[in-house]
Formats: C-alpha cells, sequence, structure tokens
C-alpha cells in the first residue's frame, strides 16, 4: 500500500517534469492566466493600498484605531466570504448584475483586490510607522514641500512596501475560493493554477496537478529570489 | 535682526518645555544656546526651524511675524536649515544627499555637480562621494549633513549638539567648519551646546536656557529649590538636593539660583569671613582655563568656583581633598 502509494508520488513528479519540460500548452495557458489575472489584481491594490497606507500612518483624523483595527480584521478574512460577497453583487440578480461579471477574469480580479487591499494597506502603515522621524524633519528642513517629503518617506520604506506588495501577490497568486467561484474554472479563460490543480485531484490526475504545484513554488521562489537581490542591491 | 521671540511657549499635555518672555538673535553671528539636557534648546531650534509650531508667543524672522496658517512656511525653510544632533541621511550616496536640496531646488545638473563637489571639499567627504550614506561613522555622517545644509544655501543654520555624538579630530573638524561657514559664507549659525568651553571659544554670544527658561547673564550653577524663611526673618533657598543656602530675594515659592563662580571662596580649613553658606566638599576636578583654574567642588551637589592661578599654587590643591566653600550672598542670583 504505502509503496504503490509512493511509486504514484514518483511517476507523478517525473510525468509533471515532463510536462514542465517540455512546455506543455495546457500547462501555459494555465501559469498564464493565473499571472495575468494576479499581476492585474496586485497591481490594482497596490495603486489603492500604498497611498491608503501612507494617509492613515500619517493621517491624525478620529477613528483611525478604528480603520486599522477593522483593516487587521480583513487579513484574516476566508477567500470564499470574499467570493460569496462579490457574487451576491455580480451575479445577474446584484446590483452590478448588469455588467455580465461573473465567472470572468475580471470577477477574479475584484475579488483578488478586495482580498489583498488591506494586506498592502496594513504593512504598508508598518512600512511606513517603522521609519525614523527624523527623515521627516531632514526632508522638510531641507526644503521638501509635503509631496517631496512624502516620496522621501516612501523611498525610505520602499523595502517594506515591496515586501507588502509580494506579500499580497503570494496571496492571490496560490487562493482558491475566489478563483473558483468567480471565475468558475473555465479552460483557458478563467482556469488558474489553483483552481486547476483542484480539478485535476478530483480527476486522480495528479502529474498536472503536481506540474502547476512545482510552478507555484518556483514563482514564489522567484519572487522572494528578486526582492533579495533587490534589497541588497540597494543596501550596499 | 534675524529672530525676534516674544512671550514663546511650546508645551506637551501639561508640561511646558519651554517660556520665553524675550529673546533676540542678531544676524551673521555664531550664537550658542547652552544649558542642561531638558533645558528646551532641542524645541527652541526646531521652533527657529519652522518645523515646530509654538504653543503661543510670536517670532519675528527678518522682522516678519510668522503666521502659521497662510502655508508660507517653506519659503522659510528654504532660508533656514537644521542639523539635528544626530542627522539621518537617505539611504544612498554621499552625493545623491547633498544633491537632495539642489534638486528641489531644480539647479541646473552640471551646476549640482560643481556645488557638490566644492561643499564635499569644504567638510573633507570628497573622498566619499559616492559611498553608502549609512555606511559612514558619526562625525562623517554628521559633516556630509553640514554640507548638505549648506546646498540649501541659507541664511541660517540651526545645529543641535554638532559635536555631541562625534569623536575628537570630527569635533575639530566641525568647529572649523562652523567658522568658517559663519565667516566665508555669512551664514548665521546657532547651536546648542552643553560645553560652556565649547560655546566660549565658538560663538559670539552665549544664551543660557534651563527648565524652558533664560537664565540671566551667569549661565553656571544653576539649581533648582523653594524658598523658605526662617524665625529670624532671614530667606533661605533649600534646593532639591537639601543643601540650604541663605539668599536675598523678594521672590518666594519655587525659584531657581545661580551662583558666580568667580564669587565663590575655596579654602582648607573653614575660615571664611562670613557665618553662613558655607559648605564642606570633595574637589573631584581641577581644570586650567586660560589665566584661571576651575576646581569643580561636591558638597552633594557639584558645585564649579574658578579661582586666578596665584591662589591656585598657594593652596597645593590635590583632588580628593576635602575643602570648603563659602557662598556669599552675592554670589548667588535668584531668578
Amino acid at each position: 500500500m504505502v509503496n504503490a502509494l509512493m511509486d504514484l508520488l514518483i511517476d507523478s513528479f517525473l510525468s509533471a517534469l515532463l510536462l514542465i519540460w517540455s512546455m506543455n500548452p495546457e500547462l501555459l495557458m494555465i501559469v498564464q492566466v493565473s499571472l495575468k489575472v494576479s499581476a492585474t489584481s496586485t497591481i490594482i491594490a497596490s495603486v489603492v493600498g500604498v497611498p491608503a497606507g501612507f494617509l492613515i500612518a500619517f493621517g491624525t483624523f478620529r477613528g483611525k484605531r478604528l480603520v486599522i483595527t477593522v483593516l487587521n480584521t480583513l487579513l484574516a478574512m476566508p477567500t470564499v466570504v470574499i467570493g460569496l460577497l462579490v457574487y451576491a453583487f455580480i451575479s445577474r440578480k446584484g446590483i452590478f448584475g448588469a455588467f455580465d461579471l461573473l465567472y470572468t477574469q475580471k470577477a477574479i480580479i475584484i475579488g483578488q483586490v478586495i482580498l489583498i487591499i488591506p494586506i498592502i494597506t496594513i504593512f504598508t502603515i508598518a512600512a511606513i510607522n517603522r521609519i525614523d522621524d527624523r527623515y521627516r524633519k531632514t526632508a522638510l528642513t531641507l526644503g521638501a514641500n509635503v509631496f517631496q517629503t512624502a516620496l522621501v518617506i516612501v523611498r525610505e520604506a520602499r523595502f517594506g512596501i515591496v515586501a507588502s506588495i509580494i506579500v499580497a501577490f503570494g496571496r492571490v497568486i496560490a487562493e482558491v475560493g475566489i478563483s473558483m467561484m468567480l471565475g468558475g474554472n473555465a479552460k483557458g479563460f478563467t482556469r488558474t493554477i489553483t483552481t486547476a490543480m483542484a480539478l485535476e485531484y478530483d480527476k486522480g490526475e495528479f502529474a498536472l496537478s503536481v506540474a502547476l504545484g512545482i510552478v507555484l513554488l518556483i514563482l514564489s521562489f522567484g519572487m522572494n529570489v528578486f526582492f533579495n537581490y533587490f534589497q541588497g542591491k540597494a543596501r550596499v | 535682526m534675524l529672530y525676534e521671540l516674544k512671550n514663546l511657549k511650546k508645551t506637551y499635555g501639561q508640561r511646558t518645555v519651554l517660556d520665553l518672555e524675550r529673546l533676540r538673535f542678531e544676524k551673521n553671528k555664531v550664537i550658542g544656546l547652552l544649558g542642561p539636557n531638558g533645558a528646551g534648546k532641542t524645541t527652541l531650534l526646531e521652533i527657529m526651524a519652522f518645523l515646530t509650531r509654538p504653543s503661543a508667543g510670536d517670532i519675528r524672522f527678518e522682522k516678519e511675524l510668522i503666521d502659521y496658517t497662510n502655508g508660507k512656511l517653506i519659503d522659510l525653510r528654504r532660508k533656514v536649515v537644521l542639523i539635528q544632533q544626530h542627522p539621518i541621511l537617505f539611504t544612498t550616496t554621499v552625493f545623491e544627499n547633498v544633491e537632495y536640496p539642489l534638486k528641489i531646488r531644480k539647479i541646473h545638473k552640471a551646476k549640482r555637480k560643481k556645488i557638490i563637489k566644492e561643499l564635499l571639499e569644504l567638510v573633507g567627504m570628497e573622498i566619499f562621494e559616492q559611498a553608502s550614506a549609512h555606511k559612514l561613522s558619526g562625525g562623517e555622517t554628521h559633516r556630509v549633513a553640514i554640507a548638505q545644509a549648506l546646498a540649501c544655501f541659507p541664511e541660517v543654520i540651526l545645529m543641535d549638539e554638532p559635536t555631541a555624538s562625534v569623536d575628537v579630530e570630527n569635533q575639530i573638524n566641525i568647529e572649523r567648519i562652523i567658522q568658517k561657514i559663519n565667516l566665508e559664507k555669512s551664514i548665521s549659525v546657532i547651536f546648542t551646546t552643553h560645553n560652556m568651553i565649547q560655546a566660549s571659544r565658538l560663538a559670539d554670544e552665549t544664551v543660557f536656557l534651563f527648565e524652558g527658561k533664560v537664565a540671566q547673564s551667569i549661565y553656571e550653577n544653576i539649581f533648582s529649590g523653594h524658598i523658605e524663611v526662617d524665625s529670624k526673618g532671614y530667606k533661605y533657598c533649600v534646593l532639591h538636593s537639601g543643601l540650604k543656602l541663605r539668599v536675598s530675594s523678594q521672590k518666594s515659592g519655587l525659584i531657581r539660583i545661580s551662583i558666580d563662580p568667580n564669587v565663590v571662596k575655596l579654602n582648607q580649613n573653614g575660615s571664611s569671613s562670613s557665618m553662613y553658606n558655607c559648605f564642606k566638599g570633595t574637589l573631584i576636578q581641577l581644570t586650567d582655563e586660560q589665566s584661571k583654574v576651575r576646581a569643580l567642588v561636591d558638597v552633594g551637589i557639584p558645585i564649579s568656583v574658578l579661582i586666578s592661578k596665584e591662589v591656585f599654587k598657594s593652596l597645593h590643591l590635590n583632588l580628593g581633598e576635602k575643602v570648603w566653600l563659602n557662598c556669599p550672598k552675592e554670589s548667588i542670583d535668584v531668578f
């Protein structure tokens, strides 16, 4: 029994390597969709989350603590809950039903953006709060205006901000609930790495599933290597 | 007149850190702000750098009353630059750090390069031009911060403890730079220090701050206490350390006193013309100061005394020796 399981794993692993090596078109298509959707949602969430984080970190307004608490709570929001919530809005009977978004890449992007905005915002707040206040004073006394001072602070917090974006990308490329519920796992269109893995597992086809798992790990490893290289280079 | 401060106050919650009735600084001078830790020196510099808003009072800069509501602070900040006690440089090269103020002033690239080269030469940091700013030592960072400040072409440079955290070699370099920028570039320099010798060496004028207020004339031996009156009607100042000094003052309650080190008498046998304000203590420090010798005597609190070299020779003083101090009433200023 154990031997049979090991054989299955080894066979699947070898077949997976072959699929990757031969640049299997189906595998490539799935990876491409995943990268496109995840990159788009990460960019959109960054455009919103980084300035939001900056404004919250520097702003003095009523309810600031509450906003941070809510954002922290949203970090733990399950993907299926977001899937369900967005579904309620974009399904045919929903408020945005007329836009025909359900089971499209746009629907996945909407869900993923909601998922990672809190991540990017909270990590940006943390990154900016860690920045020494002397940077702000130095920029101001050197004659910088408010915008230029903000840029100095963002630049000094860049490692933390880039780290937040990488964490967010890692979260969306590995999530399955939103992609499945809002994308519908349509082949060649909304089938992402994780939804394809779930499907192949259900079918008992482990080779493609393992191949996609390997690609996912390589992507994650690549992102971290890039980040460490960027961080190391900037500190030389 | 460069700065004119009137009834200036800065409070943090219930705590008043600065309470200045009137203070004026003239142009093109080197001014030393002396005072112990917590005297309000840094707060005053930040207010004069237009980085902190006072809680009350008026500031005039070059006769113009500062209005914190009209959004023109950036124009003022471009005339005044503050170098913090522990300056921080941006995480880039030395060159780019000095370039920053020039860039935001939209100075042409070729001109920027020339200015940066000159300024780094002035502070003796030209060989570090392409070095990573965060790898510099404390003294080197301070020198780059001075170059960065000079790149603003300011009218005033405010320096918070410019030599407090640097080694002796860098201290000498920084003092030399301060004198040079004042003389050659006609930039007014206002610096804080708690080193009296440094202040007298560098500054054209010194202002002493104590607990947020300007202490008049004598800026040594300053202590806080309260007034007590004995059964005969004599007034005493009881210091926090418990030391009791007879004073003549109309004030009551909490007060501050300064004891003039030139007037205090030091002897070895307790003989004194005065019956009061005589304290026995231990001689803990002797410093040569041009025509005089400064003796620091621990009488429960350290009191500084200046004695002539002739008296010093005749006394044959030794460190650790028990000596007597006599503080006549005229040596004590109550404020």
